[in-house]
């Protein structure tokens, strides 16, 4: 969209700047602006666990006011650098989307936060991880693999997995017996003729994380593919629900900096503020995720360890999606995928 | 007396312009120039060619939710008119106090946010829902799926939408003089004959105008048929929503955005043709 459709504060202030070019007082105005930097975030309670343990701790700092914007949109950070209107100055992606916002050139460069941490010019925070969970009330005996996931001779009953093709892909293949080791390129057509023998078990295709607590949680479905702390929301409401580790898909999540920002050193400041140690373990803790700096760990509990995918324990029963040689373009794969649900 | 009335129009004949002139421009800036700037996007984006058009015309997945969207519209509308038109009437021809309780309760669905709507047919609807335990206590073990299904998602809509089509025929038949039943009864007109040649074409531009609307409105459903049906049931706004939040097509969210936007400006005029579009709003 053009500029004139979306004013917003810094539109806004541009504009008032411009009437009074000629007054002293415009570029006072302009540098307190910038002082104040604009994060985007998922709003609720993962905004609540960035707010205390990354921005707080970020403002005491270094004195940079942080407000937030939410929810995260790809779009708009797309929009904002082609109309030069910036409504944040940071945000969160996850790989998928960080490839294809670094060959667009919407995002800044950015140095390695940590070694090993810096991927397409995103800064790598946390981690989360899509798993196997399963109402205990209905399986004696617990599934193991996505192979178990999809025999329903053995298991049988209602299935769950997210309507998300590059998410369910890497599954559908695991349960047809590829090893994790050899998944990607993504041999896409044998993906898609294991989804065929698991789609009339489907019984929902979920699309919002709140959606695939409840319908773990109120029986709705007896096994589901979920993201681990939406899982142990329906555990923690007391749901006869059990979960493992094993073949669990991890998937990074980055911040990045928008292109072209007038904030940029105190966006870069950020990035690495909130990449660092401990205020990652304490964000990653209270969002329910992993954190994905090693030095991160040492501030995380052996109690809270148990919880996040990115522990020594549980990641080593994980896989890593690997949107770098992912083999077919997402764009593409989404359109076929839904053209395969809905017929 | 005719001259100084005519002198008096043509005079005042600047003010309604004038009255309208905020309303003008606020349409041109936030409406006018950014549909005009998808339009533009939808054949430059990723670059200058019809290649989204032939994507979106051509594409089976396109042409499969383009046609369910009309589909589920068409049916949702014939839905409300099947549930709205009896509960009009019955607002119409009850007592007050009868007709302020149906209102209220048609008032307060419409007032409640239509998330929270939808979320509550979930509640109603699921496996361990008071509907399924009916079933079950009724005798009815091998109870069906209601939730995630067409039949939910169908219902949710009617619900969320009745209203419209509720309203536009209530005010209609509230506007109905009793003088012409009576004395289309007292020629003789009884029952349905009454009903067929005088009530309902009298109701019949409420009943256009609340169908259109409701139409019109379902075309770009995006959310309820999500959370409550199934991938089948994917209306194109979903699908413009997913090409440009995860895609950045822009070009071709717009493009597929155009074609719906043709559809509708098509089926308006047919509407137009015959009913007049200035009815529409009473």
């Amino acid at each position: 969209m053009t500029t004139i459709m979306t004013p917003n504060r810094r539109r806004f202030l541009q504009t008032a700047g411009a009437a009074i070019t000629a007054s002293l007082a415009a570029p006072y105005v302009v540098r307190a602006q910038d002082k104040v930097l604009y994060v985007n975030t998922w709003g609720g309670p993962w905004e609540t666990a960035a707010k205390t343990h990354l921005i707080e701790p970020f403002t005491k700092e270094t004195g940079i006011q942080v407000k937030t914007v939410s929810p995260v949109s790809f779009a708009k950070l797309a929009q904002q650098v082609k109309t030069g209107t910036y409504e944040f100055d940071v945000t969160t992606l996850g790989a998928g989307e960080l490839v294809r916002a670094n060959q667009a050139g919407i995002i800044e460069e950015l140095q390695a936060p940590y070694e090993g941490g810096l991927f397409e010019n995103g800064a790598a925070s946390h981690a989360f991880a899509t798993v196997i969970a399963w109402r205990t009330d209905k399986y004696k005996e617990a599934p193991k693999t996505w192979a178990d996931f999809w025999d329903v001779e053995k298991f049988p009953g209602g299935r769950s997995l997210q309507r998300y093709p590059s998410r369910v892909i890497p599954l559908a293949l695991l349960a047809d017996g590829v090893a994790p080791k050899d998944l990607y390129p993504l041999d896409v057509d044998r993906a898609f003729k294991s989804l065929d023998k698991i789609k009339p078990h489907v019984r929902v295709w979920w699309t919002a994380g709140a959606q695939s607590t409840q319908i773990l949680r109120d029986g709705e479905v007896d096994m589901i593919g979920i993201w681990h702390g939406r899982y142990f929301e329906a555990e923690s409401a007391g749901a006869p629900v059990a979960m493992t580790w094993n073949q669990g898909e991890i998937e990074r999540a980055y911040w990045v900096v928008a292109k072209n920002t007038p904030n940029l050193d105190n966006a870069r400041k950020f990035v690495e503020f909130a990449t660092s140690a401990e205020p990652l373990a304490g964000f990653s803790k209270a969002a329910d995720y992993g954190p994905l700096n090693p030095a991160s760990n040492e501030f995380v509990s052996p109690e809270d360890a148990k919880r996040m995918p990115t522990s020594p324990d549980n990641y080593k029963l994980t896989f890593e999606q690997d949107m770098a040689n992912f083999g077919i373009d997402p764009a593409e794969l989404a359109e076929r995928f839904e053209e395969w649900a809905a017929s | 007396m005719g001259s100084s009335l005519s002198r008096l129009t043509e005079k005042t004949n600047v003010w309604p312009w004038l009255l309208l002139a905020p309303l003008g421009i606020y349409m041109l800036i936030f409406f006018v120039v950014p549909l005009v700037d998808v339009a533009i996007m939808s054949v430059t984006d990723p670059r200058l060619s019809l290649v989204n058009y032939e994507r979106v015309l051509t594409g089976a997945l396109y042409q499969r939710v383009f046609l369910n969207t009309f589909l589920t519209a068409a049916f949702v509308t014939v839905c409300c008119l099947a549930v709205g038109y009896p509960l009009a009437y019955l607002m119409a021809h009850s007592k007050p106090r009868t007709a302020m309780f149906i209102l209220l309760l048609v008032t307060m669905s419409f007032w409640t946010s239509f998330l929270v709507r939808t979320y509550s047919w979930m509640v109603l609807l699921g496996n361990n829902g008071p509907l399924i335990a009916l079933l079950q206590m009724i005798g009815i073990d091998d109870t069906p799926q209601l939730l995630f299904t067409r039949f939910s998602s169908t219902l949710a809509m009617v619900h969320i939408l009745a209203p419209y089509m509720i309203m536009n025929i209530f005010s209609v038949m509230k506007k109905i003089d009793p003088a012409l039943i009576r004395s289309a009864e007292s020629l003789g007109a009884r029952g349905w004959s009454l009903f067929r040649h005088v009530y309902l074409p009298l109701t019949a531009p409420g009943i256009a105008n609340g169908s259109v609307l409701v139409f019109v409105i379902c075309l770009g459903f995006y959310v309820t048929p999500v959370l409550l049906g199934s991938p089948r049931e994917q209306m194109i706004a979903g699908l413009i929503g997913h090409q440009i939040d995860e895609f950045l097509a822009f070009g071709m969210g717009s493009a597929m955005a155009m074609v719906l936007l043709f559809i509708t400006f098509v089926i308006l005029t047919i509407y137009h043709r015959r009913f007049g579009l200035d009815k529409l709003w009473g």
